[in-house]
């Protein structure tokens, strides 16, 4: 068992198809200790609960502060973890749970940006930003002509 | 002679300056309650041993796995180093199934255990059974890992029948839901 831990570890070069992914491995374990007892499995979140982010999460990337916003919500924010792992996990959820609205030009998020964000976490504010921001979704459908 | 008994008597009314009775009192009141403390602690309940699952009128249980090692039926079964509640395994479900006429909770707090058996960690989802009255039989509360209330998502001490459609809490399961890596 420990052999295949460790088998685990040493082929944990960054893959291409998670960018931002050093071990996806790791950034598995650590959606299931940190995220999905609220966010659900598969990220669909629960009525009164954490919201969803199956399928749209990834939207966030394409509205004016959506990527900050990632960065302060907080359940990011307040995540037990480094930095690094932090913004692995990040990467992991935007690319396993909405790969389709992942921007071509995605650039991961890097442990010294999510420093920058989690110091500065949202409260209660969190859920009237998101709703502002989802707002923001459909103008930016509108304006792809999709 | 003379100086023997002023001796003594000075140090006998020095004590009696010092101590008072009540606080003698004070003194027998924390031993005794201290020693009937004695037997709720996890080096009590160890040494105990043949007397099954440590409650009771609860017969001793086993998973019939020796990988899954211990009785489902004691707060000393590994799965529940975290947990916090009345165990389903003594309230007609088991460690990781409801009572019939309860459902689980989608909102769970997770946390590792150690199997004995092998020495790996395990990632357990305490799912909480909810919908009948609180099972009142079989309470453990262990809580290793637990965080104070400013990290919610790591507290025990909330009701965790969220998401279903009733928040009565019943009894509460240790599922495994996969295996933690190693640290680096």
């Amino acid at each position: 068992m420990r052999v295949i831990a460790a088998l685990i570890l040493m082929t944990a070069a960054a893959s291409a198809e998670m960018p931002g992914v050093q071990n996806e491995a790791r950034a598995k374990m650590n959606w299931m200790m940190s995220c999905q007892g609220c966010h659900q499995p598969d990220a669909t979140g629960s009525v009164n609960g954490a919201p969803s982010m199956a399928a749209d999460v990834a939207r966030f990337l394409s509205v004016a502060g959506g990527r900050e916003y990632l960065t302060r919500v907080p359940g990011v924010a307040n995540a037990g973890m480094p930095d690094e792992q932090l913004a692995e996990l990040l990467n992991w959820t935007l690319a396993t749970f909405d790969r389709e609205h992942l921007p071509a030009d995605f650039s991961p998020f890097t442990k010294e940006e999510i420093a920058a964000g989690r110091v500065r976490p949202l409260v209660s504010e969190a859920s009237v930003m998101r709703e502002a921001l989802r707002k923001g979704f459909q103008a930016e459908q509108r304006s792809a002509g999709k | 002679m003379k100086d023997f008994d002023k001796l003594s008597e000075g140090a006998v009314r020095g004590l009696a300056r010092m101590n008072s009775r009540r606080g003698v009192l004070a003194t027998i009141g924390g031993l005794i309650t201290g020693g009937a403390m004695f037997p709720v602690l996890p080096v009590a309940r160890a040494s105990g041993g043949a007397t099954g699952s440590g409650y009771d009128g609860v017969a001793p249980q086993s998973t019939g796995n020796p990988m899954d090692p211990g009785d489902p039926a004691s707060c000393d079964y590994w799965r529940y180093c975290g947990i916090d509640g009345f165990l389903c395994s003594c309230c007609g479900g088991s460690a990781s199934a409801c009572p019939p006429g309860t459902e689980m909770s989608p909102i769970t707090w997770i946390g590792t255990c150690t199997n004995p058996a092998d020495g790996v960690n395990y990632i357990i989802s305490y799912n909480d059974c909810c919908g009948k009255p609180a099972c009142g039989r079989c309470l453990c509360n262990r809580n290793e890992g637990e965080r104070p209330m400013t990290r919610p998502q790591l507290n025990n001490d909330i009701n965790w029948c969220l998401g279903t459609s009733t928040a009565a809490y019943t009894c509460s399961t240790a599922v495994i839901i996969g295996v933690a890596l190693k640290e680096e």
